[in-house]
């Protein structure tokens, strides 16, 4: 069709190819956008406590990682990282290898750009907090603790959700950035299947309908996430 | 009146937002089982009394107590958990958590501050909902609910920490007129049983049947304080004469 020539995708080598593809990619995606919550959920509690020198590292953070394009993290991470000693001796061969593999060094370098973007969504989720909420929580004895766990937090997680979901898709995409430092993700073995193939269109638009596939799911799930948490009578909620 | 009997006492309060001062010296007394309405015009600090009585807004000067509780002592909000406890609030806004259901936002408080057995809790929230007659709305959220309804479960909720003294902050301010009445008579019927409250209010006649005594607040200063048919039909200050004009 089209003069489209999808014949190789018969090879069960490329077959394995993509498949493992996808999975890391998935690997990669889950596991930042975990640290990456957890990060942006401490990091917003941290600014909470209105401590002068710790709101300041977190606004450090923040800048650093929001301000500087995570593919440059990335190969920061990839080739800093190694180079400053973090190696070691592998038992089975005897050679000294990165301590972190390309694996990790993307893993890492994406959980901290996605934690601070998160950092800044679970901020304005709390900072928006109406402060009539506030006066009737203390007005009903709750404590500064209680009331961030029992009532603000609640409420801010559902505040922030959809710029949640905004932070998990676009760091779902920039997994895709890892195969610059050899990760064999979904993008890396694309890249090697169209130079072993030429079919460069082709491989295209097989990987581009698989990341709408994938992050259709991931946006979708935000969305029953979304409506399942919202306030009756409010929004969503209707 | 007899200061020291008094239940709550506010003696030369003062407090200013910034560089300006809101209130200018408040004292006034209240005795146990009585209600009294704060009225005055917007900005004159009938608000800020009431939130410097259970220590939401600290003052600057002056002594305010309530019961045992120095709350202009009080720097923490776990000192200010006993008085929290005697003391309920109710708002404008109704502020009822959008996240809990009517029956959970009553009995919320009491199980997680007071620590009160939940049983226990469940069958007091359940008898105050009935007490504000919405009873099949327990399992409603605020957003489903009217002005009105959010507002008799906010009183509920205040009820459920059993309080010695409630205030109310104008809580009729924003509902549509035909909910008002539910609220009020909500408010009258805890009055009547005893209970001790401290009513902002615009609403005159309301303020005039229920209460033993109103103050006519101006400018951070009370300016003037009687039982309602003196104050409001044969108000001494000018000031409180233009008031009324302005406003019956």
């Amino acid at each position: 069709m089209f003069g489209l020539d999808y014949s190789w995708l018969a090879d069960p080598a490329y077959q394995q190819w993509l498949l493992t593809g996808v999975v890391n990619t998935l690997k990669l995606a889950a596991l930042s956008s975990s640290a990456a919550i957890l990060i942006g959920m401490l990091g917003a509690l941290g600014l909470t406590l209105r401590i002068f020198w710790i709101d300041a590292l977190i606004e450090l953070f923040v800048e650093v990682f929001r301000n500087t394009p995570p593919l440059l993290q990335m190969l920061f991470a990839y080739f800093t990282l190694s180079s400053l000693g973090l190696r070691v001796t592998d038992p089975s061969t005897g050679l000294s290898v990165p301590l972190l593999s390309a694996f990790a060094c993307a893993a890492i370098s994406l959980s901290l750009f996605g934690g601070a973007l998160a950092i800044e969504a679970f901020r304005s989720g709390i900072e928006t907090m109406p402060r009539a909420i506030v006066d009737a929580a203390r007005s009903l004895g709750y404590g500064r603790w209680a009331r961030f766990w029992r009532i603000e937090a609640p409420i801010a997680a559902r505040i922030c959700l959809p710029g949640l979901t905004n932070i998990l898709t676009n760091l779902f995409k920039t997994t895709s950035q890892a195969s610059v430092i050899t990760v064999p993700e979904l993008m890396y073995y694309a890249g090697q299947i169209y130079n072993d193939t030429f079919r460069t269109l082709e491989v295209m638009i097989l990987v581009l309908l698989i990341y709408v596939v994938l992050v259709s799911i991931l946006t979708f799930a935000m969305a029953r996430l979304e409506a399942l948490m919202a306030f009756p009578g409010y929004g969503r909620g209707h | 009146m007899n200061r020291v009997d008094a239940l709550i006492e506010l003696d030369n309060v003062r407090k200013s937002f910034g560089d300006v001062p809101v209130l200018k010296g408040i004292s006034m007394f209240v005795q146990k089982g009585e209600a009294v309405c704060i009225i005055g015009p917007s900005g004159s600090g009938k608000s800020t009394v009431l939130r410097c009585i259970n220590g939401l807004i600290p003052v600057d000067d002056g002594f305010v107590r309530v019961g045992a509780h120095r709350v202009h002592e009080m720097r923490s909000e776990k000192q200010m958990r006993a008085l929290r406890h005697q003391v309920a609030m109710v708002f404008q806004q109704y502020n009822l958590f959008p996240h809990r259901t009517a029956l959970e936002n009553i009995m919320m408080a009491p199980i997680q501050v007071l620590g009160h057995d939940r049983a226990e809790v469940e069958e007091r929230a359940r008898k105050l909902l009935k007490k504000v007659r919405l009873s099949e709305k327990a399992d409603s959220y605020p957003g489903q609910l009217s002005g009105g309804q959010q507002q008799r479960v906010a009183i509920a909720r205040a009820l459920a920490m059993q309080p010695d003294v409630i205030l109310f902050d104008e809580v009729t301010a924003a509902l549509d007129p035909e909910t008002v009445k539910d609220v009020l008579f909500a408010i009258r019927e805890l009055v009547e049983e005893g209970l001790t409250c401290i009513l902002v209010t615009h609403e005159m006649k309301f303020a005039r049947e229920v209460s033993q005594r109103v103050c006519f607040t101006d400018r951070g200063l009370i300016v003037e304080s009687a039982p309602p048919a003196e104050l409001f039909d044969n108000p001494q200050d000018p000031r409180t004469r233009e008031f009324l004009g302005q406003v019956l």
